[in-house]
């Protein structure tokens, strides 16, 4: 089929004309790659609405499950310790989850005991954000990086840009010794970067890198998000000698978009 | 970059260092649980099947090569944990004759995480679609419409891929169609 025929026929079919032999010779022709999908309108509309489709968010329980086997394995792939299993260090994690709980509890006693007002529930509300909000700060200083993760990860419930909260992540995305934990922290931040403060901090925090990883992150999420103004850093941790190439590459590429 | 870090990380989760799968869960765990719920349509089961493909991955991590993106891989290792659950509880694919009659079926979990009329009535379709064609679907949303990568998943070539998927959203409009003027 020349290109006007293929033409007439994605024609047809968007009209709702095209016959069943047609639409058969149509996928042989997506099959072959001569038409693409995004052509058919109708289509690519409902394509569209189904990338739109929210994505469900996942239980406390299944944190916990995960979490939990994966600290198995991590047992398992350590040799065992019997001093540092029974250390005070490795009991502290539990211990705060189990005051910030029991916190918890009072606080919520207390509160719903008064007539559950609207205003009564905000106030709870403010004060589980506000104890989440501790928890995620004391947790980022815990040894285990597991522990440092699930601590970013609380981060995503955490009402609005809170102030705490973003200067934590920022100190564990420029000093974390774990790459791992400062890539989470970043991904975290993302969710912040309608804020010029967060904006500028996240430039400020590329000359503090020296993963490579770590660097081609923030590159690419700051050419996403077209902030032009870490062209200058972007350039100066170009010149580090011991930049490999790839990484190299990738950052050109990103400052490209950018200028 | 994505792809570069996850390779590394799992890299690094086959080589000895477990604690780096923790950030593929937390980038990961809500992709997979909206594949699963749209394909089991029971949010615990779909979240047993998440842990499951974890499990998994940590035991055929000696398995991961690097060579390919780590998604393509854990998807192929998700649809087989789909496809063993299936297979264990006996569920066969469903017939579409009698779709019309399931729209007034209630339960239907994509549908709660809708907000827009429009996008409601979507899920409802997406529903009735057959097994097959629903994760042909949601293979292409999880997976940026990669069809190349989808069809290292399925055992198939990128055209045949795209076939698939221009079928099943024709279906789907057909079904939508029909709960729109029902609604």
């Amino acid at each position: 089929m020349n290109k006007n025929q293929i033409d007439e026929l994605i024609a047809k079919y968007n009209e709702g004309l095209a016959d069943p032999s047609e639409i058969h010779q149509l996928e042989l022709l997506i099959e072959s790659g001569e038409v693409e999908l995004t052509r058919l309108r109708e289509l690519t509309k409902f394509d569209e609405s189904i990338d739109k489709f929210k994505e469900p968010v996942a239980s406390k329980k299944l944190d916990q499950n995960f979490y939990d086997m994966l600290s198995r394995e991590t047992s398992r792939s350590k040799q065992f310790d019997f001093a540092s299993w029974f250390s005070f260090e490795s009991l502290i994690p539990k211990l705060s989850v189990a005051v910030v709980l029991l916190v918890l509890g009072f606080v919520g006693g207390t509160v719903l005991q008064k007539n559950s007002g609207g205003g009564e529930v905000r106030e709870l509300a403010q004060e589980v954000s506000g104890l989440k909000e501790m928890m995620m700060i004391s947790m980022l200083e815990k040894e285990s990086a597991t522990d440092r993760l699930k601590a970013v990860s609380l981060s995503e419930e955490i009402k609005g840009p809170s102030k705490k909260v973003t200067e934590a992540l920022f100190k564990t995305l420029n000093s974390d010794p774990s790459v791992n934990v400062r890539l989470a922290a970043l991904d975290a931040l993302q969710s912040y970067a309608k804020s010029p403060t967060v904006r500028e901090g996240l430039v400020r925090a590329i000359a503090q890198q020296d993963s490579p990883l770590v660097q081609v992150a923030m590159a690419e999420l700051m050419a996403a998000m077209q902030v032009k103004s870490s062209v200058k850093e972007l350039k100066k941790i170009m010149e580090q000698k011991s930049m490999p190439k790839e990484v190299k590459q990738r950052i050109e590429e990103s400052i490209k978009v950018l200028i | 970059m994505e792809a570069l870090a996850d390779n590394y990380l799992m890299a690094k989760v086959r080589d000895g260092d477990p604690e780096k799968l923790g950030l593929l869960y937390e980038r990961y765990k809500r992709p997979l649980l909206g594949f699963f719920m749209g394909m089991v349509r029971d949010k615990e089961l779909g979240e047993d099947l998440v842990q499951n493909t974890f499990v998994r991955i940590l035991k055929y991590k000696h398995l991961f090569r690097g060579d390919g993106d780590f998604r393509t891989w854990m998807f192929h290792i998700a649809r087989n944990v789909k496809n063993d659950h299936f297979r264990k509880n006996k569920i066969t694919h469903e017939k579409v004759e009698k779709w019309e009659d399931k729209i007034k079926d209630e339960g239907n979990l994509m549908l709660e995480w809708q907000s827009e009329d429009e996008q409601r009535m979507l899920a409802i379709a997406m529903d009735k679609l057959p097994e097959d064609k629903r994760e042909i679907l949601l293979l292409s949303k999880y997976h940026e419409k990669k069809y190349k990568e989808i069809g290292e998943i399925l055992g198939c070539t990128e055209g045949t891929v795209k076939v698939k998927v221009f079928r099943a959203l024709q279906d789907l409009k057909a079904i939508y169609h029909q709960v729109e003027k029902m609604m």
